[in-house]
């Protein structure tokens, strides 16, 4: 979409090894504001790995990273959460054992305004801002299309659900950076449709998303920018429009997946 | 730590009926309390009922840090012998009044909770169960063999009980009457029961059950895990310190062997057996593993065997404890009722 936006996520020179195994080596990356931006690259790409270092699960071995101006290394994940970044797991980390809503009303921890004391003696504070998250959470599970379920357990959704709650769960938070990691996984082809629609009614609202994803047509159809790393390394940074027609992505990417 | 049961306690009817019940149920067991000391007028089971409500105290105290918040905390016998020992030797040592060394102990077993736990929240599961053990076999040790402060095995005597009230107009309020000093411990423990019961079902208990089912989850949505569990832990080691102050005045006597590490498998049978994650549950669980052994005093040694399989049969069959077999046995009469209706 836009180019020429403020840069919300910079990062320069990033590095993260585990062991002998350098996940990711040296990455850079400028993520504009109100755009989608897309992370792509075969399996052990160090996709997943880039997106713990921007979500603070890992702590990068050298290079910056700041979020709208804000130093982000060394800051753990919980601060990062309320300088408006949040983010979904790969491998689904519901709190499967409570209702659907309760995982979304769990996500407005950073943004309860009550005074401490009314915690034990529930006073009118305590109500407006228990009533606000819950008609909000409601919303937020209708965005997703769970507001039916919202009193299920959250472990007996299907798995398509469960991605769309992690979404619902980390939009509680009110960030201005989303990331996805591979929302598409396991999801059908109406459910992927209705994943695309979300994505872009979130980013008509101005929110960052960066989305780690395999499935091509939903990136190829909705990403603004598209990062192609392998094994760690930049690979190539464009449009859609670049990335299809890039030989080495083609080469590295495409091609082995075609085969 | 979760298990299928901690499911079934959550509410998925709709919450309004349920509200008001719960201010029902509070009357009832505040009505209950009223009137036990008029049922059983004999000293034994006075002293029984007291008895329950210090387990009672204990037992939702560790249910805050265990079934809610997920760690398990096998140190809470170290928390009830400090509150105990601080307070009384308060008393004894400097002569400071109860109520001010009641709060003290409270505060002094808070600290020594917050002291473990900084410690601990690094641990998980089994790693936070061994140390917060360990951390129990030592504050043993300490009453023990510290015997110039505690003076160890031979234990102190003669504690005073709580001094009167006396509120004018009225009659003086003593507490070597096993009754008042009934209605003083389990009108405390009831209270705390509000305070904990208000506090789970506010946005603190929604960060303390997404901390006990996935940390990384909650840390992706903001929660400071390390602050919030010390803060669990912080609460229960003082509840457990308040249980602790009561006990030694009640008993007039403290040894170190009260607070033996055994007190802490206790309380965690009581939580286990009533249902962890409810707090209903550890207070049912304090009351029956309580008055159980006592009513098996007739058989002799063998109400150990009874009481033993009974807790393990729960363990087996009903993870979800005394409160998980309630809502089988409701949910049952429910549809016997529907059936009932309908033919």
């Amino acid at each position: 979409m836009s180019n020429g936006g403020e840069i919300l996520l910079h990062a320069e020179g990033l590095r993260k090894s585990f062991g002998g195994v350098q996940a990711v080596r040296d990455i850079s990356l400028r993520i504009p504001a109100g755009t989608v931006f897309a992370v792509i690259g075969p399996n052990g790409a160090g996709k997943s790995t880039l997106l713990n270092l921007m979500s603070g699960i890992y702590q990068p071995d050298a290079g910056n990273m700041t979020f709208a101006g804000i130093d982000l290394v060394g800051m753990p994940s919980h601060r990062r959460v309320r300088h408006g970044i949040a983010r979904t797991f790969q491998k689904i980390r519901l709190f499967k054992q409570l209702s659907v809503l309760e995982n979304v009303l769990a996500g407005f921890h950073i943004r309860h305004e009550v005074p401490l004391w009314q915690y034990v003696l529930h006073g009118p504070a305590f109500r407006r801002d228990r009533e606000h998250c819950r008609s909000e959470a409601l919303d937020l599970l209708a965005f997703v299309g769970l507001k039916q379920r919202a009193h299920v357990t959250a472990g007996s959704l299907s798995y398509g659900e469960q991605r769309m709650l992690e979404i619902a769960r980390a939009l509680a938070t009110a960030p201005r950076l989303l990331m996805i990691d591979e929302p598409a996984a396991g999801l059908n082809a109406v459910e992927v449709e209705a994943l695309l629609g979300r994505i872009v009614a979130l980013r008509a609202r101005d929110m960052t998303v960066v989305m780690v994803e395999h499935n091509m047509d939903l990136v190829m159809q909705i990403a603004d920018r598209i990062l192609v790393m392998d094994y760690g390394q930049y690979l190539f940074e464009g449009t859609p429009a670049d990335v299809q027609t890039h030989p080495d992505v083609i080469a590295a990417y495409l091609g082995a997946e075609a085969k | 730590m979760s298990n299928s049961a901690t499911a079934q306690n959550l509410p998925s009817t709709p919450a309004t009926s349920f509200v008001a019940s719960r201010r029902f149920w509070l009357v009832v067991a505040a009505i209950v309390i009223a009137f036990l000391p008029a049922v059983f007028t004999d000293s034994y089971w006075r002293t029984n009922l007291i008895v329950c409500a210090i387990n009672v105290l204990l037992a939702i105290g560790l249910d805050f840090v265990l079934g809610y918040a997920g760690q398990l905390n096998l140190g809470q016998s170290a928390f009830y012998g400090i509150g105990a020992y601080a307070s009384t030797l308060l008393i004894t040592q400097l002569g400071v009044p109860f109520w001010i060394a009641f709060i003290a102990g409270i505060l002094l077993a808070g600290i020594a909770g917050v002291f473990l736990s900084m410690f601990a929240v690094r641990l998980r599961g089994h790693y936070l169960a061994i140390a917060s053990l360990g951390f129990a076999v030592i504050t043993y040790q300490v009453l023990l063999n510290w015997i110039s402060l505690t003076q160890g095995p031979l234990g102190i005597y003669g504690i005073a009980p709580p001094p009167p009230i006396a509120i004018p107009g009225l009659p003086v309020i003593g507490f070597s009457n096993l009754a008042n000093l009934f209605y003083l411990t389990a009108g405390f423990a009831f209270v705390v029961y509000l305070l904990l019961d208000q506090l789970v079902r506010s946005p603190v208990g929604e960060t303390l059950t997404a901390i006990r089912e996935d940390e990384v989850s909650a840390a992706s949505l903001g929660v400071n895990g390390q602050k919030w569990k010390i803060f669990a832990f912080a609460v229960s080691s003082a509840v457990a310190g308040a249980g602790g102050c009561f006990y030694a005045s009640f008993v007039g006597t403290l040894v170190p062997d009260a607070f033996f590490i055994t007190e802490s498998f206790s309380i965690l049978a009581m939580v286990i057996v009533g249902g962890m994650g409810t707090l209903i549950g550890p207070v049912l669980g304090a009351v029956l593993l309580t008055v159980l052994p006592e009513l098996l005093r007739g058989i002799g040694d063998l109400r150990l065997i009874v009481y033993g399989i009974s807790v393990t049969l729960v363990v087996l069959f009903m993870p979800g404890g005394m409160v998980q077999a309630g809502r089988l046995i409701v949910e049952r009469l429910q549809r016997r009722g529907r059936e009932g209706t309908a033919s």
